[in-house]
């Protein structure tokens, strides 16, 4: 019996933080949140606004069942709205403009009525209110002590398509309410972060005579053009240090990945396959994982940096085109119906190296372009749906997926 | 315990100000309101709006470009089809001839299913597979350039068979 106890949980300890094993928490059993309003400036229909921004992102942080009505009471009324008597959590806030024009937001959190944290946060515009409500909620959870949700702060760039071969590259936070439109004018595709500041960005230009990757600084706006290539010049990763570069091109009509140091501005040939070899990926700065047609299909490979061995990651699927990695894990796009003459369904799968479970991680429509965050917490992809285009983000240990919607256009790509 | 917090992202965000004009144009604008910039039109010159007329007796750039008759593919496929020999054929004979003196830009274009690199690379095998094709027929080799655009670039929007099949293709752009 002893035995068997002990048997049992080593197999619970060894699957405990398997991101392919389904987390499924009861909604009722994640403790109740309700959130009342105390504002004293601004308009009626920017405090609403606001309130859906800060109960969205309290959802995302998928740590409390969400009340979403919005009540309002004075700042330092003793009571909860009678509504919310029965609450665990209580959130406060109040937002307001000062004497100097700022954007100011104060919060208090109440446990069973009893104030447990509180905080204030200042801004210059309040333009930039989603920000104050992502910090917010990424103070909350800290303040709960769950695992860091810092990707909430990052910035995501992307390229929308808004016309054949025309396009535009936009910044915006994870929930694209606040979007900058960076670069316009031509088609450009494929931006990616380069660097851990997001203050510098590559992306290709493809109208040139051949496709150029180039780099923007944001602080001064100057665009340098790095390489071109004939036929395909893409920018797949970029190093954690940001000194190497895994690229795609086809100097000679044959797309292969190339390992390009930004010291030296020397480039390397990765792999050497006369189909197609594309969408590199650092898994700790020694191995890159890719995506090649090597078996008659697109799918995912690996390979040692240095070695000649390339290793196939996947089997399960007959087309998976693109592939995101981080540590053990991959997120890839596999497509679930393979025939020219009906719309098809692309799914992303979660696949640990290390047990190889798999995990489907969407149900419906086109879902491709999968990132994961640093941290490997969560995936951002992009979704499209019956004509909508949208950004989702799937928080993995919560098994649950948002979908953000693009007001026009189709994302053509991302980075974060 | 109170504290200012002002989010390094937010700061970041607020320094998009003092951008030069560049091309494609860097949006130098510090309102946050996605506020979009006009493109500056004549910088960019595509292969479309880069074509000028010779004006003199023999064919046009633009003529000539307009007798040369994209080749299409099938699902997921790069190598050409047999009943697409004979355009090619004739694709490559006007490039030998007329068209000889331009460089040929062969444009890789796929269907709306996946805007990933790897669709982007099948758009490229599919130019390469053309090009290949041409070099064989005795066009010159150096003469070519490639691009491929992916899922960007439909000539037909509608969600059939048909359209889908039309969007698998290559064009042809002359350069001068």
């Amino acid at each position: 019996m002893k035995i068997l106890y002990t048997l049992f949980l080593l197999i619970s300890l060894s699957f405990a933080g398997d991101a392919t094993i389904e987390v499924i928490k009861k909604v009722e059993s994640l403790p109740s949140l309700a959130v009342e309003e105390s504002s004293t400036s601004y308009d009626d229909t920017f405090k609403l606004k606001f309130f859906k921004s800060l109960i969205a992102d309290l959802n995302v942080i998928s740590i409390f069942n969400v009340d979403r009505h919005y009540r309002q009471v004075d700042f330092d009324a003793s009571d909860v709205v009678v509504e919310n008597k029965d609450m665990k959590y209580v959130l406060r806030y109040q937002v307001f403009e000062d004497d100097s024009g700022y954007f100011n937001a104060k919060i208090k959190l109440l446990k069973e009525s009893q104030e447990v944290m509180n905080k204030s946060y200042k801004i210059k515009k309040k333009d930039f209110y989603m920000f104050i409500a992502h910090a917010i909620a990424y103070d909350i959870n800290e303040f709960m002590g769950e695992p860091s949700v810092a990707w909430m702060k990052r910035k995501v760039i992307f390229s929308r398509v808004v016309a054949p071969r025309k396009s535009e590259l936009v910044i915006s936070d994870y929930t694209l309410s606040y979007q900058h439109i960076v670069v316009t004018g031509g088609f450009n595709v494929f931006p990616k972060w380069a660097n851990k500041a997001q203050n510098k960005f590559y992306y290709t230009s493809l109208d040139g005579a051949k496709p150029s990757l180039k780099k923007v600084d944001i602080k001064t706006g100057k665009t340098q053009t790095i390489l071109s290539s004939d036929g395909m010049m893409i920018c797949s990763d970029v190093s954690d240090d940001g000194t190497k570069l895994l690229l795609t091109m086809a100097p000679k009509g044959q797309p292969d990945i190339y390992l390009y140091k930004t010291n030296t501005r020397k480039y390397s040939k990765v792999t050497n396959y006369s189909g197609i070899d594309v969408n590199g990926q650092f898994v700790n700065n020694e191995e890159v994982v890719f995506i090649s047609n090597r078996l008659g299909y697109p799918n995912v490979f690996s390979k040692k940096l240095g070695s000649r061995d390339v290793e196939q990651l996947i089997y399960y699927g007959k087309s998976n085109a693109a592939c995101s990695a981080n540590n053990e894990y991959i997120v890839y796009k596999s497509r679930e119906s393979s025939n020219a003459f009906t719309k098809n369904t692309f799914n992303l799968h979660l696949i640990s190296r290390k047990t190889d479970f798999i995990r489907r991680l969407t149900a419906t429509g086109v879902n491709e372009f999968p990132r994961f965050s640093k941290d490997g917490d969560a995936i951002l992809f992009i979704k499209n749906y019956k004509a909508q285009s949208s950004i989702g983000i799937i928080r993995l240990n919560h098994n649950k997926n948002y979908l953000f919607p693009l007001k026009y256009g189709k994302v053509q790509s991302l980075d974060w | 315990m109170k504290s200012i917090v002002l989010s390094s992202v937010v700061t970041a965000l607020l320094m998009f100000s003092g951008c030069s004009d560049k091309d494609p144009e860097v949006s130098s604008s510090s309102n946050s309101n996605a506020q979009e910039v006009e493109a500056v039109q004549t910088e960019t010159v595509s292969s479309d709006n880069g074509i000028i007329s010779s004006g003199s007796d023999s064919l046009s750039m633009s003529e000539l470009e307009k007798q040369l008759s994209s080749v299409y593919f099938g699902f997921d496929k790069f190598a050409i089809s047999s009943d697409m020999k004979s355009d090619v054929a004739t694709d490559a004979d006007i490039a030998k001839a007329n068209a000889s003196s331009y460089t040929l830009k062969l444009e890789g274009n796929c269907d709306e299913w996946g805007s990933d690199e790897y669709n982007f690379a099948l758009g490229l095998k599919r130019a390469d597979a053309v090009k290949k094709a041409l070099v064989a027929e005795g066009v010159d080799a150096s003469k070519i350039t490639m691009v491929s655009y992916g899922e960007s670039n439909p000539t037909c929007s509608d969600k059939t068979q048909a359209c889908w099949s039309k969007n698998r293709r290559v064009d042809f752009k002359l350069l001068p």
